[in-house]
């Protein structure tokens, strides 16, 4: 009989424990570890932080479901790694703290034989200045509830613009480093889109600021797609969307400073600036948790776990942009120290980023970090528990599903106004996410038959299906095993 | 505001007959890039 801890219940943890239970025995153990009591369906936190979907769509409490389906649950947080147990404990475990029930404040040795590190990122807002979520008029969409914040001060905003305010608002990332771009640009495009339906478009001036160098690079260098039977650059296809719905840009520009109204940020020429605004919503960049990990002599061996997020089967040799390569990215998410430990989603540190990276005049790094949301985190988990499934049925260590993101696709279905007859979205694929510049030399990396970007009625219905699509497959209910990651 | 999409073009990006066969073709397109299978990067000696 073996023991799985996930820990997180995310996209990720949640695919890797839902596999897991499907397809082990009953005599096997999963286990999620979790301070989150519900499961959300982060992508359309976008429409709750517009108000046209109540948070509890996006969400539903974890404990019955994980009851129902014999999958172990401890709503606690992890704090150390103990891979080789210690001094008492035999076995391998992570130390981990309750954060609510009776049990509240206790400590436990959760052991396993297999653990699924699904943590996500730590949501580092306190690396930028003074963007704290609800404060300075900043907001952010990140979770749930940040996202129901974020109405509550657009609405308020648009209530003065219907009494005659002029607003700015400013949307995109807060920090030199942050990801999901792609979270921001969904933003800014429905909240230019709910200004249309509330009459008050006029009385706003919306202003995109983001690290990437150019529109479009989403944190992966940007991309050559086929759109409409041409072949054009992203950047070209994000500017043509904001021109037409009159939003400006800033691009190069690494947010380090929130104020009251006012961001400032050093762009790519090493210029310090500011912009002033009555609202924003800037993505924060995401860091590591800060686990520690120690050996059975409890001697500190966190560099053997992480560097920042966990360490997996990547190439971290640190070298030039122009010796990048796809074979630097990991393909089995298992730490190579400890075999018996695998980080899928966005908890396993990446070898580098995908964009080129770029520095200020200053010398400020202002790199996108490399995006691992969404789809790549639910298939880069059904790798990990397929793999683990195959280990503990074989009786020795089975390796044989991979899934590089330098061999991988993924959809980036981008809401871009909330209707089913008014709505919009962009929907844009890409093939492969880390580009391969060996086997696809003349298209910047990537497969145009698989790149490609739609803008339409119908990016809006596939979004919403999505949603309820993605929902009906995180309930588990029946054949939900047949939708896709 | 500048209009960079045409209103012909609006017209078929907000059609809802044109639309629902767009949505159709996408989610098998998609379907097939996501769904359609990975793999590792490296030669295994």
């Amino acid at each position: 009989m073996s023991k799985i801890v996930i820990l997180g219940a995310g996209i990720s943890g949640h695919v890797a424990a839902a596999h897991l239970r499907r397809k082990l025995p009953k005599d096997h153990e999963v286990v999620v570890v979790s301070p989150n009591s519900n499961y959300q369906w982060i992508p359309s936190n976008i429409w709750v932080g517009i108000g046209r979907m109540k948070s509890e769509k996006i969400l539903f409490p974890l404990a019955p479901l994980y009851k129902k389906k014999n999958i172990g649950f401890k709503q606690a947080k992890a704090i150390s790694f103990f891979p080789e147990g210690d001094k008492e404990e035999q076995k391998p475990y992570v130390l981990s703290e309750y954060v609510a029930g009776d049990k509240k404040g206790q400590l436990e040795k959760v052991t396993y034989d297999y653990l699924i590190n699904a943590t996500g990122p730590k949501l580092n807002f306190e690396a930028t200045e003074g963007l704290i979520p609800g404060t300075n008029k900043t907001y952010s969409v990140c979770t749930y509830t940040h996202a129901d914040h974020a109405w509550e001060g657009l609405n308020a905003l648009i209530q003065e613009m219907k009494k005659g305010k002029k607003a700015k608002i400013l949307i995109g990332t807060g920090h030199a480093k942050s990801t999901c771009q792609g979270a921001a640009f969904e933003y800014i495009l429905n909240v230019e889109h709910e200004l249309h339906r509330h009459n008050v478009r006029d009385m706003a001036e919306i202003t995109w600021v983001a690290n990437e160098y150019k529109l479009g690079d989403f944190g992966m260098d940007g991309m050559l797609l086929s759109y409409g039977g041409m072949t054009m650059k992203s950047s070209e296809m994000v500017e043509m969307v904001f021109e037409d719905r009159g939003i400006k840009w800033i691009t190069g520009a690494a947010v380090n400073k929130i104020e009251d109204g006012v961001a400032h940020y050093e762009n790519l020429e090493g210029e310090y600036k500011t912009e002033s605004y009555d609202f924003a919503m800037l993505i924060p960049s995401f860091s590591g948790h800060g686990f520690k990990a120690y050996d059975k002599n409890e001697n500190d061996i966190t560099e053997k776990l992480f560097r920042g997020f966990m360490i997996v089967d990547a190439d971290y040799t640190v070298k030039p942009y122009e010796d990048w390569s796809v074979q630097d990215w990991p393909e089995t998410y298992q730490n190579p120290t400890y075999k018996n430990i695998f980080a899928p989603g966005i908890a396993f540190a990446p070898p580098h980023s995908i964009s080129k990276p770029r520095k200020s005049k200053n010398g400020t790094d202002i790199t996108p970090a490399p995006p691992r949301t969404g789809m790549p985190s639910g298939i880069t988990a059904k790798i990990v528990a397929d793999n683990i499934i195959d280990s503990i049925k074989n009786g020795k260590e089975s390796l044989n599903h991979k899934g590089s993101m330098g061999n991988m696709g993924a959809a980036c279905i981008a809401s871009a106004g909330f209707g089913m007859t008014k709505g919009s979205g962009v929907s844009i694929t890409t093939f492969p996410i880390v580009p391969d510049y060996e086997k696809y030399p003349k298209t910047q990396g990537r497969q145009l038959s698989k790149t490609f970007g739609e803008i339409g009625l119908a990016g809006h219905w596939l979004k919403l299906a999505l949603h309820y699509a993605f929902i009906y497959k995180a309930k588990m209910k029946p054949f939900w095993w047949l939708i896709p990651e | 505001m500048t209009e960079r999409i045409s209103k012909y073009q609006r017209f078929k990006m907000m059609n809802p007959i044109i639309q629902f066969f767009k949505f159709i073709y996408l989610s098998i397109k998609i379907m097939f890039i996501v769904a359609g299978g990975h793999g590792g990067t490296r030669k295994v000696n």
